[in-house]
């Protein structure tokens, strides 16, 4: 592990993107005690404020403190986006392993039906998935989950693949082990290290999909500070005040260039041969 | 004169921990129209040598001493100069043809490319001179190998294209780095005459690098032994390998399969009941025609305690018998069990993959990487029960107890292969078929591989299925051997019959030809 540590330090964008997502994790457990003022505090006289002294980043159309609402919404943006990709990273690399064990006709028929689902557009599938479950956060964590988990499954199959030729399976068939042994003991833990790198990277666009969602009002709901929700709100004021949507947008461009950077660093730290 | 001269040259690689010495003071020299055969086990740093000559080291490498070609320091020349050297003065043959011709060229074009760059001829005489180098090097149609792509030629074909290669500019030094080794035992045989027969012709100095002490013997004039980076022993052939001075030198040889010294004593009781038997087995793998067809119509059958040698060539069959047995591949035909029919992968229930256990040739993917020696030997024990405790089964194999711990990546080729025949004999069975097992593996931890398994059968009294390409090892282990050519079975002999009246079928005489046991020398 340190020595992952070591080796990830010494890339340029492993050590960039370790440093932002580090500061990320941190805002989004000490948000609420750096916060200077509550998220929902309103002050009528103070609206539309530009970034000063009392309040760093400005005021939002209510008066609320942009910098307490983007240090409180960091929980909610990120780590809601976090669960979503690790619940479709999960449940694609069940169904990728699974897929490349069996083989042949199943392979061939879990795979199309994947095919046909990935041609539609991930955020077009989260909102038929929204529509359906209702307006919430969770309903948009399960939305984005089930939109990432035919991508993962996908990535994980081509790996899986390689593994699947791999004597110690042969020798496990040959055992008479059982299909979920193989597949949970055996493949599963052969494939994580190119998943984690796919993993770190998709958070970075599940970041953006929860953004979206909130924008067009389908995530998280008023009053929460959820970064989207606060660009999505912030539009109508934009002419008014362009401080109110250049915060949130920004935070959410770090998270993305974060965990990018990250998965970028992991795929060389994870990769012997480097 | 010598043409090669390596003197006091040391190599280090930089790796994080610090140099690693991959060379240490090399000395040795090639006089015209010598063969000198550089031999040692992977890892002795022999095919560093051969890049340190060819002057193509990673950028990491740290170098001393002097190489030189000729008298022409080749260590302080400059990238020009080692261009005009490179395939004009020093050739090189690679071990896999496969990969070392690229496949998006056709192989004259190959061919011809080293000419233009070297010798200045046009195209048009390049590709006529090529042609006459194909002719040379023993290829039937050279004006349509020429044309040829390489996924439309053989091993064998392909390895003389590029030897024909590196012959074309005539150069003054080649390096043969394993070239037959990755050759079916048939055409390493005639890729080995035509070097025989090329090198006396035109008398150039040849660095001969092998792992495989029988051919160096019949190939070269001097032998030069390395161990880990050094040279251990240098001299003729006939003094080095007749009459050892260094301790390793002797070992090496004393691991060397020689046929007529037998592992097993005596045969199986001749009146037992046969454990196995096949009748008429086929496997045909998706969109295969029947002449295509990886088994066809194998009949043959295994007593208790019997060691069955399958021998063949690759892709003659011999892995795919073994994986239709172990329930891997769908077959059709006859399968008998301690007289129990086995129709198909139904039958294959669990007493019967207690009783027959399959070990794989490379440790190093037949062990899961992600988990220890312990958990791997364990599961055997969960499936089939019985009380066998990890530490005996360590043991059995002669592996630490301490071992139970590591993962696979924290033991060596031979360590692992232990590991993995301990798993295979967790649960007792009664036929256990080795697949290649030893093909990865050093002579030296092949000959203690081989030992270990022949002391496991007198101990249980298992049957083997012992598949390998190797024909002075089984002639050494084996009751019968069964020789498999394109999918048939095409002989059965017992090793008596082998030794009384020599192999009936003319496929058995001629792979028994093309490896001719070691020579012996009067010790």
């Amino acid at each position: 592990m340190s020595d992952l540590l070591r080796r990830l330090l010494r890339t340029p964008q492993g050590a960039l993107g370790l440093a932002i997502v580090g500061l990320i994790v941190l805002v989004a457990l000490l948000g609420p005690w750096l916060a200077p003022y509550g998220p929902d505090t309103m002050a009528p006289r103070l609206r539309y404020r530009p970034p000063d002294a009392a309040f760093l980043l400005g005021t939002d159309q209510y008066g609320r403190d942009i910098l307490s609402r983007l240090l409180v919404g960091a929980r909610a943006t990120v780590f809601l986006a976090c669960v979503a990709t690790a619940l479709g990273t999960m449940a694609g690399a069940l169904i990728g392993t699974t897929s490349a064990f069996l083989g042949g006709r199943a392979d061939e028929a879990i795979m199309r039906t994947i095919d046909a689902i990935m041609s539609i557009p991930s955020l077009l599938f989260a909102l038929l998935i929204v529509n359906l479950l209702g307006k919430s956060s969770f309903s948009a964590v399960m939305a984005i989950g089930i939109a990432f988990t035919p991508g993962m499954a996908r990535v994980t199959r081509s790996v899986a693949l390689a593994v699947r030729k791999q004597d110690y399976v042969n020798a496990a068939v040959a055992r008479g082990e059982t299909g979920g042994y193989i597949v949970l003991r055996e493949m599963l833990p052969n494939v994580v290290a190119p998943i984690v790198v796919e993993m770190t990277i998709r958070i970075a666009f599940a970041v953006m999909l929860f953004a979206t969602l909130s924008f067009l009002g389908l995530g998280a709901q008023p009053p929460s500070s959820e970064w989207g929700l606060m660009v999505a709100e912030a539009r109508r004021f934009m002419h008014l005040s362009p401080w109110m949507i250049l915060w949130p947008s920004l935070a959410i461009a770090l998270v993305a260039i974060g965990f990018n950077l990250l998965g970028d660093g992991l795929r060389d730290a994870l990769n012997p041969r480097t | 004169m010598n043409v090669l001269q390596v003197q006091g040259y040391s190599l280090d690689y930089a790796t994080r921990s610090g140099f690693v010495r991959a060379l240490d003071s090399i000395d040795l020299a090639i006089a015209r129209g010598e063969v000198l055969g550089l031999v040692g086990e992977s890892g002795s740093g022999k095919t560093s040598l051969a890049w340190a000559i060819m002057r193509h080291l990673p950028p990491l490498a740290r170098e001393a001493g002097s190489i030189s070609l000729a008298g022409k320091s080749l260590i302080t020349a400059n990238a020009a100069e080692i261009g005009t050297i490179r395939g004009r003065r020093i050739g090189m043959v690679f071990q896999d043809p496969s990969t070392s011709l690229n496949p998006t060229l056709a192989l004259g074009q190959q061919l011809a490319e080293v000419l233009v760059r070297h010798r200045g001829l046009s195209r048009r005489q390049a590709w006529a001179e090529g042609e006459a180098m194909l002719a040379r090097v023993g290829l039937k149609q050279p004006a349509a190998m020429m044309h040829r792509y390489p996924h439309e030629a053989s091993g064998g074909e392909k390895q003389r294209v590029v030897i024909a290669t590196a012959f074309a500019c005539q150069p003054e030094c080649i390096l043969f780095d394993e070239p037959t080794t990755a050759l079916d035992v048939v055409t390493a045989r005639q890729i080995l005459d035509l070097f025989t027969e090329l090198q006396a012709e035109t008398s150039v100095a040849s660095l001969y690098i092998s792992h495989d002490l029988a051919l160096v013997s019949r190939v070269a004039d001097r032998v030069a032994v390395v161990h880990r980076g050094r040279l251990v022993e240098q001299g003729a052939v006939d003094t080095v390998f007749g009459a050892p001075r260094e301790e390793y030198t002797r070992r090496l040889l004393a691991a060397v399969p020689r046929p007529h010294h037998r592992l097993v004593t005596g045969n199986p009781p001749a009146e037992a009941p046969p454990l196995v038997e096949v009748d008429r087995l086929n496997v045909r793998y998706a969109g295969s025609t029947p002449l295509q067809q990886a088994n066809r119509d194998i009949s043959l059958s295994v007593r208790a305690g019997e060691i069955l040698g399958i021998v063949g060539e690759s892709g003659s069959g011999k892995s795919t018998l073994a994986r239709a047995l172990t329930g891997l591949n769908r077959f059709e035909g006859m399968l008998r069990f301690s007289n129990r029919r086995i129709g198909g992968l139904r039958d294959m229930d669990r007493a019967y993959r207690r009783d027959v256990q399959i070990v794989f040739q490379h440790p190093d993917s037949s062990l899961n990487p992600r988990q220890r020696v312990r958990e791997i030997l364990s599961r055997p024990i969960t499936l089939y029960g019985g009380e066998t405790r990890i530490e005996g089964l360590l043991e059995q194999v002669r592996l630490p107890v301490s071992f139970a711990d590591r993962f696979p990546h924290q033991l060596s080729g031979g360590e692992k292969q232990r590991v993995a025949i301990a798993r295979a004999f967790a649960s007792r069975p009664r036929l256990v078929i080795c697949d290649e097992i030893t093909s990865a593996l050093d002579v030296s931890v092949q000959a203690a591989v081989v030992e270990l398994l022949v002391d496991l059968q007198r101990h249980h009294g298992t049957a083997y299925l012992f598949i390998t390409h190797d024909i002075n090892l089984v002639r050494q282990l084996a009751h019968r051997i069964a020789v498999m050519y394109r999918g048939e079975l095409v002989e059965v002999i017992s090793i008596d019959d082998l030794a009384a009246t020599g192999p009936r079928h003319p496929y058995t005489r001629l792979l028994m030809d093309a490896v001719p046991p070691p020579r012996e020398y009067a010790s």
